[in-house]
């Protein structure tokens, strides 16, 4: 590689916490000699979001048509563009009711009142651009951040975690909050990388990485459990929906699972 | 008609949380129009919680914002449990109040030296300064990462703290780690005094001065957090439940996020407004630096936020050990009590790092029936426009550089968070 990284961090619609978390890691520090920060506007004034770089990150979903172009813009000046976090990735919890017409939600909110930017239903980055990689979670793990940009500095490249956060669950000896304490945990879906850390607490995972690529996200498994416990239909997809929304499988699989014979 | 010249505008304010611009119109007889333009995409989260599961609804309102994220969870918490006729347990309500503060440290070490400080040291940002600033950049890495170990360890991780949950949190530090925590807090101490000696020699900018209406939640025990009153700093006092008969908001166009009036006037939320309001309640350290500085913590200028939060982390260092204390005379401490959601309706007010956080949620059938949330930023922006209004009113005549770079800063003292401001409530 020659000369420095040049490194940018664009933010769309989001809580800035993908950020914030890359910002608070005191590798940071270590990672200023060999990267240029082009543009990253929450630690840099000197920020070009024009300019040319070798690593674009997003964060946040695309909400509004500004956002667009902004992609787009980004999408054409960088040689790699990695979707960050859960918003850029999968759409964010902004996505929770993406059925229902921002009009509508717009109306709960500004009623008749209107503002001269438009919102768009929040969508993930790819979209609208191609991305060539990911960092998953809300937030992304510090590790991630650190995975990612070891990679890249050494001229490779991330590569995705295939399994739920169950593996790292069971490999830290966390007893089973679905099986044990019949609690709605998300953990056999979701993509691991988190060291199962809600679930270490006592706490259900709600799913914040995503469910798990490559297909292997067995939503009607898990429906099937959930509505063993007693769970509606209606209370399995929502909660999958938190970070799941733009799933083209969840609701179909689902479904599956209650058109089954009644027994 | 008069003539208006070519708009001084920032697209998008370096170094603060969010996305904002700000615009100047300035024409022949002075300045015409100050806006601050918020552009970050609305995400609508009253609407898309409305008719989910309460703890679903829960873990998803930390989202509004990272930079507090704590904030949201406690505030969020606490109005649901008053809602289900829940009270938490004394240590339980000490132990969230350390988790708080440890939202508090972070939050004000990472305005106060990596967005604020840069402006007066003549940098474009914290990452040009690690050189030069070596103890400064120490300093403020050591109280950050005091501030996200305390809620890793109380809420489960720094950013959206899922430990935090109804009846009290999943599971508890041991003794021991509290006991470390109260020796981090100490040994944390002198280093928040230097932050306190560093920004008390900063400018505070003359051409903002003015009178300025505060609010703030009137603490329940000494300075602090949590409280069910709003104090005025025009002598009113009300039941957090009131607020909306003394603050209207409203939309305005430029802008996705809504501005808001206290009996029709611009006011103004933060640590400068808790300080204000509530002087009396400090103790300790914080008591004496506050009384041997009390002309640079005025009530008229927003820069005197800045010192304020440098104020509070010394404070709340302190304050920290004495509820960690508290927690630990109870030791051992069970984690989380049954509770049953029952129907019923809450407000909670706490105070955020950057001012009031209001949470009115009403739970029905265990789903949320109704939620109201209003942040401090938003609170806050009506000011702040006003106080830019102020800063270009002296300066439109200056190299447009130089304006923008004092509307800049008169922004980033009042530390907005702007991906909170477009949360966005119901009208």
């Amino acid at each position: 590689m020659k000369g420095k990284l040049r490194i940018g961090f664009y933010a769309l619609t989001s809580c800035y916490g993908c950020q914030l978390q890359f910002a608070m890691m005191d590798e940071i520090v270590q990672l200023i000699p060999n990267a240029e920060i082009v543009c990253w506007y929450m630690l840099e004034r000197d920020s070009y979001e024009e300019k040319p770089v070798d690593i674009a990150f997003i964060e946040g979903s695309v909400s509004t048509e500004e956002e667009v172009r902004l992609v787009r813009k980004i999408r054409e000046n960088a040689k790699i563009v990695v979707a960050v976090g859960s918003c850029a990735v999968h759409g964010g919890v902004q996505s929770w009711e993406k059925d229902k017409p921002v009009e509508e939600l717009w109306k709960a909110v500004y009623g008749n009142a209107t503002v001269k930017f438009r919102p768009k239903p929040a969508k993930p980055v790819e979209d609208y651009i191609k991305v060539d990689y990911r960092i998953y979670g809300c937030p992304p793990e510090k590790k991630d951040f650190l995975y990612a940009l070891g990679t890249f500095l050494v001229g490779s490249w991330p590569e995705d975690i295939d399994y739920p956060v169950c593996v790292e669950c069971r490999l830290n000896g966390h007893p089973c909050i679905l099986i044990e304490k019949g609690e709605p945990c998300l953990g056999p879906i979701t993509r691991a990388g988190c060291d199962a850390r809600c679930p270490g607490f006592g706490v259900a995972c709600i799913g914040c990485r995503g469910a798990i690529g490559y297909d292997v996200a067995w939503f009607d498994s898990l429906a099937r459990t959930f509505k063993e416990k007693g769970l509606t239909k209606e209370e399995i997809l929502q909660r999958m929906k938190i970070f799941n929304a733009h799933n083209p499988k969840l609701e179909e699989m689902v479904e599956k699972i209650f058109r089954e014979v009644k027994e | 008609m008069n003539n208006v010249y070519l708009p001084i505008t920032v697209d998008h304010i370096a170094r603060v949380e969010g996305k904002g611009g700000v615009e100047i119109l300035v024409s022949d007889d002075g300045v015409k129009e100050v806006r601050l333009n918020i552009i970050e995409g609305p995400r609508f989260f009253e609407a898309i919680t409305l008719g989910k599961k309460l703890e679903e609804a829960l873990a998803v309102y930390p989202r509004i914002c990272s930079f507090c994220s704590a904030a949201h969870k406690l505030t969020a918490v606490e109005a649901a449990e008053k809602a289900i006729g829940f009270t938490p347990r004394e240590e339980i309500r000490a132990l969230r109040e350390v988790l708080y503060i440890g939202d508090m440290i972070e939050s004000h070490v990472l305005h106060l030296y990596l967005l604020v400080l840069p402006d007066y040291l003549g940098y474009s940002g914290p990452l040009h300064m690690v050189e030069e600033y070596k103890k400064e950049i120490g300093i403020a890495l050591d109280l950050k990462n005091l501030g996200s170990w305390m809620m890793d360890e109380l809420g489960a991780r720094a950013i959206h703290q899922e430990n935090v949950v109804l009846g009290g949190f999943g599971k508890l530090p041991g003794k021991a780690t509290l006991e470390l925590m109260k020796k981090r807090l100490q040994e944390a101490l002198p280093k928040a005094e230097y932050t306190f000696e560093l920004f008390s020699e900063l400018e505070q900018y003359g051409d903002v001065e003015g009178p300025i209406t505060h609010l703030a939640v009137k603490p329940r025990g000494p300075y602090g957090i949590y409280g069910d009153y709003i104090s005025a700093s025009d002598g009113n006092e009300f039941p957090s439940e009131a607020y909306r008969e003394h603050i209207k908001e409203f939309v305005v166009e430029h802008s996705f996020a809504k501005h808001s009036h206290y009996h029709g006037k611009p006011f103004m939320v933060g640590a400068i407004s808790r300080v204000v309001n509530h002087s009396d309640k400090l103790y300790g350290m914080a008591k004496e630096l506050y009384e041997a500085h009390k002309d640079l913590l005025r009530p008229t200028n927003p820069f005197a936020n800045n010192l304020a939060q440098a104020l509070e982390l010394v404070y709340f260092t302190e304050r920290a050990i004495d509820l960690i204390d508290e927690a630990l005379a109870k030791w051992p401490i069970r984690p989380r009590d049954e509770v049953e959601i029952k129907d019923g309706f809450g407000v909670s007010t706490t105070e955020a790092p950057r001012g009031i956080l209001v949470y009115a949620l009403e739970v029905k059938d265990g789903k949320v029936a109704y939620a109201d949330i209003i942040t401090p930023t938003a609170f806050n922006l009506a000011m702040m426009e006003q106080h830019v209004r102020m800063m270009a009113e002296k300066h439109y005549n200056d190299d447009p550089e130089r304006l923008k770079y004092l509307a800049e800063m008169v922004v980033r003292a009042y530390d907005p968070c702007i991906s909170c401001s477009v949360h966005v409530a119901r009208l």
